[in-house]
């Protein structure tokens, strides 16, 4: 029997690949390398190079803060009533996949929602996983309702982006969860936060539970909030215009330079395998320039968003990308599909799928109206009165403009931790974050000095 | 045996899991926040270390003759597309695989990652060992003594310091385990990879990787090093164990991705592994034709 063997070969591959798929495209992988590479490139005038470092590498090991020695996690998986049929491309969503940290007895539950497109279970859900879970919360984390898979078990619409929707479609499914979760640990009570637009789904929890009343919300916190979802959208379709150029030709040209890099330091490294350990080394060297560290994250950004067009274009039949008589099965190529949604802007999302959708179905609802509907300063303000609500930010957040940064400062005077450091995402596990998170959930927050 | 050994898969079947229409519970491994910070803190060090050498002194790569070999530049690289005639099938393997792990693959890796460390290092250190057989005859082959020399070494430091492999002692003696196929020695003779394939139960693979695996596989059957793969009668068993070794050292998760594009992603980072290894082959005086203008593969 040597079948087995033979397994080695191409689980290691997969792996590998996904974990150059981290370094090239995302710099994910590249988190916690602390080697940070010297700058040469021009900044893109969106960021300095400090905070797209930061937003690219996150916080070097060293300054973590120390967690606990070990967090247990059980994987749930749940069927959401509400949830539309499910295409037969997208059949493995069918559940609801989220993530939870018990503790032994009763214990306050923090709910944590993840950022643009990513699932509960990414390397900075695993940094507030383990500083929650040691200082004493049981800690559900949720994906982004903008994830696929929330999109098709979650979303009662199946187009995801609007604050309220999702808003409303996350607070059934924490309700949901929150009753069933496994030997029915004891909650003192509930805290919500999230990170970027998951921060602003954490406040829109804390608002509708005011209404609802059903999971008796505390406080909430907002770590690197969009103020605009339309401006911070716009700035990073602007990063990747400027980074990358044209989707076909640009992301092509990037995908070569990075090759014909990876291939010249293989060469010259003792590795004789592209594994993960290669991998690792070469992604703090091959992202070097600002202009390769702004193509990365705005790559980042819009393959999340390529998942959020096709699911909202197959659920609205837009028609958009795919043709709503005749919907790609589980067998079909998507390969010219994926190379147009790869040159689809934020805008394009917007003109093509959101608004004809939520248009025909708001009545006296404008382009207008869905724009203001979706900025935390209109919406918000409920959350600006709030004494319970915080928000922690840098003043290098690179999906802030510097009028969306002084409302946030304004509005959350005595509430908001400004780091001057850290760009977007890129302080999130740092000893001075999480101590100050820490006292924010628990009310003892004094203003840090600021 | 047998039978005792088959209610012991079952039992870690299912073990952790509780499944119904509605919902399902599933107990991963611990994170270990601690762990995973002295590990990242070591691997930047070493890295910080491994940049320092090389900017002292990073020597341009050179044939075997000692002449220099251009460096790869960005007109060299493949097309983003890959040649997969077989696209249907590939898929539904694919989603074949992915049940597979979901229901019987991954709930066993989970069982076997809650075992004690040392037992899972013993075991992972066992199968890596026996593979040193195969690596130090495909470096041979692929005209890498060096690479050959340190796989023999480890072998012999091993078998006998190791306990029969049990103990990776070659790696305090600055011999490192560097894993090799009869894929990578056929594209050291020349041969390019071929159309995208999935395998059932095994996953990505190309033609020529197919191919090395069956190699690989063939060796190992004939060989039949210590008769564990098979004259034993329980070599199904070491089988078995070897795949879920394998199984439970990937951090990979079918579908985690949510995405409708997760086989065009895997496909194309896949195919890219293997031409950057090729690279590294062409490097070292390989005569493999790059397929440039064309699906890359092709």
């Amino acid at each position: 029997m040597t079948r087995a063997r033979s397994l080695a070969v191409p689980c290691r591959a997969v792996v590998h690949a996904l974990a150059l798929l981290l370094a090239l495209l995302a710099g994910h992988a590249a988190a916690q390398v602390a080697v940070v590479p010297q700058s040469s490139g021009p900044a893109t005038g969106l960021a300095d190079s400090a905070a797209l470092r930061a937003t690219v590498f996150g916080v070097p090991p060293e300054q973590l803060a120390e967690g606990p020695e070990r967090v247990p996690v059980l994987e749930i998986e749940m069927r959401m009533p509400w949830a539309r049929p499910l295409p037969r491309v997208l059949w493995f969503n069918e559940r609801l996949r989220v993530w939870f940290s018990p503790q032994p007895g009763e214990a306050p539950l923090a709910v944590v929602i993840a950022g643009t497109g990513a699932d509960g279970n990414t390397g900075n859900m695993r940094l507030l996983r383990a500083a929650l879970h040691g200082a004493g919360y049981h800690v559900l984390t949720l994906p982004s309702p903008t994830h696929p898979g929330f999109i098709s078990a979650a979303s009662s619409t199946g187009v995801a982006g609007d604050l309220r929707q999702d808003g409303e479609d996350l607070y059934r499914a924490v309700v949901r969860l929150v009753a069933k979760l496994p030997d029915a640990p004891r909650i003192r009570h509930v805290d919500v936060l999230g990170y970027s637009l998951g921060g602003v789904n954490a406040g829109t929890l804390k608002l509708i539970d005011a209404r609802e009343g059903k999971l008796g919300i505390r406080r909430a916190l907002m770590i690197n909030p969009p103020v605009s979802l339309f401006r911070s959208i716009g700035r990073l379709d602007r990063l990747f215009a400027e980074a990358i150029g044209p989707a076909d030709s640009g992301v092509e040209r990037l995908y070569q330079q990075l090759y014909a890099e990876l291939a010249n330091l293989y060469r010259v490294s003792s590795a004789v395998q592209v594994d993960e350990a290669f991998l690792y080394g070469a992604a703090a060297s091959v992202l070097r320039t600002d202009a390769e560290f702004s193509a990365a994250i705005a790559l980042n950004f819009r393959l999340a968003l390529a998942n959020m067009f096709f699911a909202g274009d197959l659920y609205a039949k837009t028609g958009a990308v795919v043709d709503a008589r005749d919907p790609p099965g589980p067998g079909d190529r998507l390969e010219a599909t994926y190379v147009t949604l790869r040159g689809k802007t934020f805008a394009d999302y917007f003109d093509e799928v959101f608004a004809p959708y939520y248009l025909a179905r708001r009545p006296g609802a404008t382009r207008a109206s869905l724009v203001d509907d979706n900025r935390l300063d209109v919406f918000g303000d409920a959350l600006r009165d709030s004494p319970d609500c915080y928000v922690q930010t840098n003043r290098d957040d690179l999906i802030l403009d510097a009028t969306d940064l002084a409302w946030l400062e304004r509005s959350f005077a005595g509430r908001i931790a400004v780091y001057d450091h850290g760009g977007h995402l890129g302080n999130i596990g740092s000893r001075e974050q999480v101590a100050d998170m820490l006292a924010m959930l628990e009310g003892r927050w004094n203003g840090g000095g600021r | 045996m047998r039978r005792a050994s088959l209610l012991l898969l079952a039992t870690v079947l299912l073990a952790g899991c509780a499944t119904t229409r509605e919902m399902r519970v599933r107990h991963l491994p611990d994170d270990l926040p601690q762990a995973q910070r002295a590990a990242a803190i070591e691997r930047a060090e070493r890295l910080a270390a491994l940049r320092a050498g090389a900017e002292n002194g990073a020597a341009a790569p050179s044939d075997a003759a000692g002449v220099p070999v251009p460096p790869v530049t960005p007109a060299d690289a493949p097309s983003m597309r890959t040649h997969d005639p077989f696209e249907r099938i590939n898929r539904f393997t694919y989603r074949v695989n992915a049940r597979f792990d979901e229901g019987v693959f991954l709930p066993v890796a989970n069982g076997y990652r809650r075992l004690p460390r040392p037992v899972r290092s013993g075991v992972h250190n066992f199968f890596g060992n026996l593979g040193e057989i195969g690596n130090t005859l495909n470096f041979t082959l692929q005209g890498r003594p060096g690479h050959g020399l340190r796989s023999l070494g480890r072998f012999a430091v091993n078998t006998t310091l190791g306990i029969g492999g049990l103990f990776d002692v070659a790696k305090k003696f600055r011999l490192t385990h560097a894993p090799t196929g009869f894929g990578t020695t056929l594209a050291k003779w020349g041969m390019r990879p071929g159309p995208y394939l999935v395998l059932p139960l095994i996953g990505p693979s190309t033609l020529r990787d197919t191919v090395g695996l069956g190699g690989d596989f063939g060796l190992a059957y004939a060989a039949d090093p210590g008769g564990f793969y098979r004259t034993s009668r329980n070599s199904w068993m070491f089988g078995v164990a070897n795949s879920v070794d394998l199984r439970a050292a990937i951090d990979f998760r079918y579908y985690e991705t949510g995405s409708a594009f997760e086989y065009d992603t895997i496909r194309f980072l896949y195919m890219r592994q293997r031409l950057l290894e090729d690279e590294k082959l062409r490097g070292e005086g390989a005569d493999l034709p790059r397929s440039t203008g064309v699906p890359a593969g092709q």
